[in-house]
């Protein structure tokens, strides 16, 4: 229950920030982690040495990780989860300030090449306890069924080894854990059970989408997305004041922060904050534990299964950082698919003036959305598909994309930005193709840490480069439509990596199988986005989150026919004496 | 019963419909009275629940203060009839009770209007936001009871009537049918609300119960009827109640009750629930009239 009058701590001035830097000293620990619901206080949290065998020791607390570790907890596992990001306070840390804000982001040094190198930074990877989802859009889509199976239904790419029906339970699964507001009815793909909370009422950015759509005939829907609708335990319902992106500050996002951790750390997981992991380390062809670094020095945490959930760049670096004399190219490698079929989405935008006050500021920035050309296939000269979505950029990034993507300075970006009031703009999520070519490989150069960098390359092909200018072709006829003038394409913008350890039938052509379990080492599974082989028109972290309740599933039933090769206690421990 | 026996004048029946004007009807100007109570509450409701809602609209268009003036005229008029004891009706009274009845149904126009001009048309997500469609009726119902309220205070004593029909079924009916659409309201902006509080099904299991009986009631006329009593007392406390409710809602939004001036006007609204109260009285007056008819 929430107590009446609780704020957040800016809304209160008798509540004070808290006087730690969780950038500096972790904060979970003492047996205690954050309870990131309430300003100040904390949940009781059982802690483990290093020298305990946990059952399972997870590398990553974002939309894989995270959840996985819930799960895994409450199916009687013993759990540590390690993240190399901080424990944030959402009620107490997050400031309504850009610049400050960019504390969430990974922006330890990468290398970008190809011929088209990447964006790194804001609009793909997050460093904290809860991951990406703590500054993610929070856009949860399922995938089109037919994806599962891309390569024999449509022709492209390669098919997954998960049947679109299961994922459809599990997809039903995290839409209720993180009471994802959408329409009543979704206008695109099989049934599905209404969402369990209801659509937020369109910002005007929004009802551009709407209008163009109805112009131009195609149908749209207020987005399905993960901030309540209405009142959640002690979560408040949106206040649309649009810091998504930037860490939401009253806890009406639903990410893996205040979701999925708080039931890890009710069900007995340990979370350890400030913890990077560089290196796995394997004995006769399995993991043991992994390596990491917390408070300034390296510790091995023993285990007898190692997860690793860092998102497809990190997760891909560990596993090639893990590379010892038994296994010279990297752990699970065998393939040598281990960083290639690096993904990524297209995120081109058109951009109009409009005569009425938009203020994309209002709210969450993607509140209506089309997936016309997610299920629509005639009239392509492509393959795969794009939806897109309504969008909400805020000053300090509105001015970066004018004096960037459009190259305005000095006296031209002060008068554009003048009319930023009166903007709207469509965005795309398409789907790219997976190429061998775009990969993760290790630099020469190091990081604090002392570790390689990770080196990420990446190139357009001809499918790519004909899904662009579609989008950006029908996009502006839409703009157009709802009454945009002055209409420009942002032509270079990608999000959301995928790939680089894909799933697979074929122990040949993918890293992990069905249950994200390592081809090449029983006890290593991994267990993010990294195991798509491809990625589809939609933002992927509720797929990701669905596959790692299956995997957790399926890692249960493992477990109770004794298959999890004496790695993990055949019969989940369920007594967890500790947390009465 | 008494009253009737000492020799009033009797009603003929079928002929055109008589003006009385007894000395004393205490029961009818009960009736009255109680009618006017639910008038009075429902146009609270409104007043308070329209200002609310319409200076979170900045009252960008003037006819938005129509509601507030008019809902404030029949508040003023029913808290007027309900304190007096007398049997005679009021012109006044009854003229404003019509103009609010008129304007309900103006304001359903508009509000039906203002939904299908979003984009999407009817479907569900503007049904839920934008201006309430159900809304403006409380004020018909208001005026209705109100000026419902004049005609039973005015009426034959033992067959009261209205529109030429027994006053009691009639207004037992339209009290159902009132409590019908309140709960109707109620059910779309909880749906809205995806039901997170179970304590939200109430006025979506308590309110239809009572319209039933009372429904049943108007067709049988006549008999005591303790159960919709019940149901229609239940559904008054339950109208209070819901203040509560919402008093707890709004506590539960960022800031809480600390940031009451943004709370108050996005969160579940506070004057909403006491409608539920006003219909439940009038549908106690319509069963006082019914047990009457019975026993005259
Ligand atoms: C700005 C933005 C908007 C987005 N919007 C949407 C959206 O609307 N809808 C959607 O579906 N998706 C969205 N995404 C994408 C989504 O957030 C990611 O796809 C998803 O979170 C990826 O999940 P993951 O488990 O692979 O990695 P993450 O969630 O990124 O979690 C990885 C975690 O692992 C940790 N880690 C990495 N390496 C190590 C190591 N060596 N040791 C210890 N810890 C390590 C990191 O600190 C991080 O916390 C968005 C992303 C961004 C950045
Ligand atoms: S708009 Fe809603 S989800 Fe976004 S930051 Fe604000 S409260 Fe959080």
């Amino acid at each position: 229950m929430r107590l009446p009058g609780t704020g957040n701590a800016a809304d209160n001035p008798q509540e004070r920030t808290p006087g730690d830097d969780p950038r500096q000293v972790p904060r979970a620990g003492n047996g205690r982690a954050p309870n990131v619901m309430r300003i100040g206080a904390w949940v009781p949290m059982r802690q483990y040495v290093d020298d305990d065998e946990v059952d399972f020791v997870i590398v990553g607390t974002g939309a894989g990780g995270g959840t996985l570790a819930a799960k895994l907890a409450e199916h009687g596992f013993t759990v540590a989860a390690l993240d190399a990001g901080p424990y944030w306070r959402p009620l107490e840390d997050f400031a309504s300030d850009e610049m400050h804000q960019s504390k969430l982001y990974w922006t330890d040094e990468r290398i970008v090449d190809g011929e088209n190198p990447l964006q790194l930074g804001s609009n793909n990877s997050g460093k904290s306890v809860g991951g990406s989802t703590v500054h993610f859009a929070m856009v949860s889509l399922r995938f089109r069924p037919d994806w599962f199976k891309a390569r024999s239904l449509l022709g492209y790419g390669a098919d997954w080894p998960l049947d679109w029906r299961e994922m459809w339970d599990y997809y039903g699964e995290v839409e209720q854990t993180l009471k994802i507001a959408g329409p009543v009815t979704y206008p695109w793909g099989p049934k599905r059970s209404r969402y369990p909370y209801r659509a937020h009422e369109l910002s005007a950015s929004a009802k551009v989408l709407a209008r163009g759509a109805e112009a131009l005939g195609i149908a749209w829907t207020p987005t399905p997305i993960a901030t309540l609708s209405a009142p959640r335990g002690d979560a408040p319902p949106c206040v649309y004041r649009g810091f998504c992106t930037l860490g939401c500050s009253t806890n009406a996002k639903q990410s893996v922060l205040n979701t999925w951790l708080p039931r890890a750390l009710k069900a007995g997981a340990e979370i350890r904050d400030l913890a990077m992991v560089g290196r796995i380390e394997t004995k006769h062809g399995r993991a043991t534990g992994v390596h990491y670094h917390r408070e300034g020095r390296w510790r091995f945490q023993r285990a007898r299964n190692v997860v690793v959930a860092g998102y497809a760049i990190e997760t891909p670096r560990l596993l090639l950082m893990s590379a010892s004399s038994e296994f010279p190219d990297g752990l699970a490698n065998s393939s040598g698919l281990v960083g290639r079929y690096l993904t990524v989405q297209g995120n081109q935008a058109v951009w109009g003036v409009f005569d009425e006050e938009i203020r994309s500021y209002k709210g969450p920035p993607s509140l209506a959305i089309t997936e016309h050309w997610n299920y629509e296939d005639r009239g392509k000269d492509f393959s795969g598909g794009y939806c897109y979505m309504s969008q909400g950029p805020l000053p300090t990034l509105w001015g970066k994309t004018q004096a960037t993507a459009r190259g305005l300075w000095g006296e031209a970006l002060v008068a554009e930005m003048q009319r930023y009031n009166h903007v709207a703009g469509l965005k795309v999520v398409s789907e790219y193709m997976p190429q061998a070519r775009n990969r993760v490989t290790l630099a020469e150069e190091t990081d604090q840490y002392r570790l390689p960098i990770a080196r990420v390359t990446y190139s357009w092909c001809d499918n790519d480069r004909a899904m662009n200018r579609h989008a950006l072709a029908f996009m502006r006829q839409a703009l157009e439509a709802a009454g945009g003038r002055e209409i420009w394409d942002q032509e270079n913008d990608t999000c959301h990596l995928n790939g680089t350890a894909r799933m697979g039938d074929d122990p040949r052509t993918s890293v992990v199988n069905a249950d994200c379990r390592s081809w090449d080492i029983p006890n290593l599974w991994i267990c993010d986005g990294s195991v798509f082989p491809t990625v589809g028109g939609v933002n992927p972290s509720l797929t990701i989150q669905a596959i790692a309740c299956r995997t957790a599933d399926r890692i249960k039933a493992l477990a109770a026919c004794g298959d999890l090769s004496g790695a993990a206690s055949a019969s989940p421990k369920r007594a967890l004496a500790w947390a009465s | 019963m008494t009253w009737f026996a000492a020799g009033r004048p009797q009603h003929s029946g079928s002929g055109p419909r008589r003006h009385f004007h007894p000395r004393s009807d205490v029961a009818n100007t009960n009736a009255a009275q109680r009618l006017n109570h639910g008038s009075t509450l429902l146009a609270a409701s409104v007043l308070l629940d329209s200002g609310l809602e319409h200076y979170r609209g900045q009252y960008f268009n003037r006819a938005m203060y129509t509601p507030v003036l008019v809902s404030s005229a029949v508040l003023a008029s029913s808290l007027h009839g309900a304190g007096d004891a007398g049997a005679r009706s009021s012109r006044v009274r009854h003229a404003v009770q019509a103009l609010a009845g008129l304007t309900g149904v103006v304001g359903l126009g508009f509000h039906a209007y203002n939904v299908g001009k979003r984009e999407g048309g009817y479907r569900w997500e503007n049904l839920f936001y934008a201006a309430p469609i159900g809304a403006p009726f409380a004020l018909t119902l208001a005026g209705v009871l109100g000026g419902a309220a004049e005609r039973v205070r005015d009426a034959d004593p033992r067959d009261a009537l209205l529109l030429g029909l027994p006053a009691g079924p009639l207004l037992a009916a339209g009290t159902a049918l009132g409590l019908a659409g309140t709960v109707g309201e109620a059910g779309l902006l909880h749906f809205r609300g995806a039901y997170h509080n179970p304590a939200m099904f109430l006025p979506v299991s308590v309110p239809p119960l009572a319209g039933a009986l009372l429904a049943w009631a108007a067709v049988r006329g006549s008999g005591r009827r303790p159960l919709t009593r019940g149901w229609l007392w239940a559904t008054a406390a339950l109208g209070l109640g819901g203040v509560g409710f919402h008093t707890y809602g709004i506590s539960r939004k960022m800031g809480g009750w600390r940031n009451w001036s943004q709370n108050l006007l996005s969160g579940p609204p506070l004057p909403a629930p006491p409608a539920f109260t006003g219909l439940a009285l009038a549908g106690l007056a319509a069963l006082d009239l019914l047990e009457r008819r019975e026993h005259a």
